[in-house]
């Protein structure tokens, strides 16, 4: 039987309690190709299945909650597999299972979440706010997983007296922070009118970005493993552009211009 | 704002620093605008592989001093720049806002004096941590023979400091530094460390260089080797308590009959950080790693070379091993070892446990056995020959078809020579 589920922890769960016994449950968020007279469920929340179901995980495990928030937080297509086949090994032995790495669900699960933390902590670095004529910072970003309410608590702890708007473009959502409250809200598309200082500011940051840069050492390949290049598009900075430019001068001329008064430096 | 002009020099002279972290300090927000984040986080990556963390700049590149391996000596004619306090605070606070960059690295040129360059430092990032109430990360460069009482208040304001000792033996720095002196860098290292002890045993409020000392090293611009090297660094460590060496190879920028012509392999840098990795997370000591005299093997990682000289502490057991036995076996890592020690909690490992772990077995199966099971090499010549044998020779290319040039006189001696030996079975 296959269980679908709108993504919602709640609905999650209650797929869960569904799905439980049956040998050949597959339950995801998504689409999947279905196999011929496969029979399939669409789950609907129910709160007091969900709520019943998480008391009883909890009492196996008490971080469990916070593993399948990540893991429904990612966004590759098993995700929800991943969770059932993870929760259901908790709920089998009636214990924690994270450190049992002999198991495929655990390395599944635990790799998902690694995938997922691992994109928070790169957008700690890689958000870019622009300043609106208000004063408040605005951020569109697209990252791979839904981890834009995560974001959230890093900046507000950050700015706490700057409103901001983190706004992931690609799930058409806002995690929203107006110096006092901290919530989510559904945004398609936003206008923000610029400070007087803004484009400034970029500019400079562009200027640093370029001065910073060593051209004799090119190692673009170490670059973009670091930062991915489907992260540039908000960047101000602009690195395909700098990556260009790179292209243009040749490695020889560039070690050239990099000669005249050489420094002190590494390779 | 500031000019793009003077951002662009003050960049300039300060982006060959090699520190780059803005880890460790977890400096919180008591109003204002800024936190520490105490993993540290890097915000952009330049095309040149290196992380933007922290707004590197320096106050002034307008110096008195004429070390020879530095743009921005005396005798040296280069744009001239200085910024003011004030400007370098404005640029912080606005980066740091727009979530550019994670803090400040300020450095300067020796302007005017010592006194005079620290006293600008010092007045920069007290106006940031005061008027502009930025609580973000701070890493102040030390300005060698500045007074002590400059260093200590620098100290109440700066998340970490550093003084570079650049070259690793005092007669080279002599040579090559002839205003700095080995005393006027390791003085102010202990005071700040001493210092820093007496606040935390008075156990008083507030913050006293949260991310400690760092300092930095050019290798290979003097003859002093890596046995050296690593004890210098180890004292640094365990005597003056630092967070962290950085170490730069040396390429040839300056023609001076007192540097060397020759660049310093970029292999040995990274096998001198293998080294200190070892000394700092995997409870090594420099003495195992090489003697005073010598430098580390290039051909094999020093961890791979002490446990090729140590075969009677091998195979190591993984199912039964303490933590410390695994830091040491080849190839396993802090994290392979957190995941075998939980992982042997559940059940008994063996080899395909480990592979679906992600431990990392091309070293590593030479020397553990996993459920009293073996899949290694026989012996440590076998050993020795598949693990250098993966390593790519500096030379080597592929070859075309078509290639009628003959290889460079210097390279063609060495491979005749190697072909030689290969030969007579001298190896």
């Amino acid at each position: 039987m296959t269980y679908f589920f709108d993504g919602s922890k709640e609905a999650f769960l209650t797929a869960f309690l569904l799905a439980y016994c049956d040998e050949r449950a597959i339950v995801t968020a998504g689409s999947c190709q279905l196999a011929l007279g496969q029979e399939c469920v669409f789950v609907r929340a129910d709160e007091e299945k969900a709520r019943r179901c998480e008391a009883r995980l909890l009492s196996f495990d008490k971080g469990c909650m916070r593993d399948l928030g990540l893991l429904l937080r990612s966004g590759e297509a098993g995700r929800g597999q991943t969770a059932y086949r993870y929760l259901k090994l908790i709920a089998s032995r009636k214990a924690p299972v994270r450190g049992d790495l002999t198991e495929d669900a655990v390395v599944a699960a635990n790799e998902c979440m690694r995938r997922v933390s691992f994109e928070l902590h790169r957008f700690k670095g890689f958000v870019r706010f622009m300043e609106s004529a208000s004063g408040a910072l605005y951020a569109p970003i697209s990252p791979d997983h839904d981890i834009c309410d995560l974001l959230l608590p890093h900046f507000r702890g950050r700015i706490p007296s700057i409103p901001f708007v983190l706004h992931d473009v690609r799930r058409c959502k806002a995690a929203v922070w107006d110096g006092a409250h901290a919530f989510t809200a559904p945004l398609t598309k936003a206008e923000v009118v610029l400070s007087a200082d803004e484009e400034g500011w970029q500019a400079l940051w562009r200027q640093y970005y370029a001065s910073v840069n060593i051209p004799s050492r090119k190692r673009l390949r170490q670059m973009k493993g670091y930062m991915p290049v489907r992260y540039w598009k908000f960047m101000p900075e602009m690195p395909a552009a700098a990556v260009e430019a790179l292209r243009e001068t040749p490695a020889s001329a560039a070690a050239g211009q990099d000669d005249a008064p050489r420094p002190r430096g590494s390779s | 704002m500031i000019a793009e002009e003077k951002l662009k020099i003050l960049t300039e002279s300060a982006k060959y620093d090699v520190s780059c972290s803005s880890s460790g300090s977890g400096r919180t927000n008591a109003g204002g605008i800024g936190n520490g984040l105490p993993d540290g986080c890097c915000h952009s990556f330049t095309p040149d592989g290196r992380c933007v963390s922290l707004l590197k700049i320096l106050m002034s590149n307008d110096c008195v001093f004429d070390c020879k391996y530095c743009m921005s000596r005396r005798s040296c004619d280069v744009p001239r720049a200085s910024a003011s306090p004030e400007e370098i605070c404005e640029l912080t606070v606005d980066f740091y806002k727009r979530n550019y960059i994670e803090g400040l690295f300020l450095s300067s040129a020796v302007h005017v004096s010592p006194d005079h360059t620290m006293e600008r430092l010092v007045a920069a990032v007290r106006l940031l941590r005061t008027k502009y109430a930025f609580h973000g990360y701070v890493h102040l460069k030390g300005i060698p023979k500045a007074d002590p009482a400059l260093v200590t208040e620098a100290a109440r304001y700066a998340d970490r400091m550093s003084y570079n000792i650049e070259l690793p033996g005092e007669r080279s720095l002599k040579l090559l530094a002839p205003q700095k002196s080995k005393e006027s860098l390791l003085v102010p290292m202990r005071q700040l460390c001493r210092e820093k002890a007496a606040f935390r045993a008075e156990k008083r409020k507030g913050f006293f260089l949260p991310a400690g000392q760092t300092t930095q090293m050019i290798v290979g611009a003097s003859p002093e080797r890596d046995g050296q090297i690593l004890r210098l660094t180890q004292s640094l460590y365990r005597v003056n308590g630092l967070k962290r060496v950085y170490y730069s190879s040396y390429t040839p920028v300056v023609q001076d009959p007192l540097l060397p012509a020759a660049a310093s392999p970029a292999l040995r840098e990274h096998r001198l950080y293998q080294a200190d990795w070892l000394l700092r997370f995997y409870g090594f000591d420099v003495e195992e790693l090489v003697p005073e005299g010598e430098d580390l093997p290039l051909e094999l990682d020093p961890k791979c070379a002490w446990a090729l000289r140590h075969p009677e502490f091998f195979p190591v057991e993984v199912n039964r091993a303490p933590l410390e036995a695994l830091l040491r076996v080849p190839g396993i890592g802090a994290r392979s070892a957190q995941k075998i020690m939980s992982a042997r909690r559940f059940s008994s490992l063996n080899f395909e446990h480990l592979k679906k772990m992600r431990v990392v077995l091309k070293r590593a199966r030479h020397f553990i056995t996993a459920g009293g099971k073996f899949c290694g090499a026989e012996n440590e010549a076998a050993v020795r020959g598949l693990l250098t044998a993966g390593e790519r020779g500096e030379r080597a290319r592929q070859l075309s078809l078509f290639d009628g040039a003959l290889p460079p006189a210097a390279g063609g001696a060495l491979t005749r020579e190697a072909a030689a030996a290969a030969l007579t079975g001298e190896l």
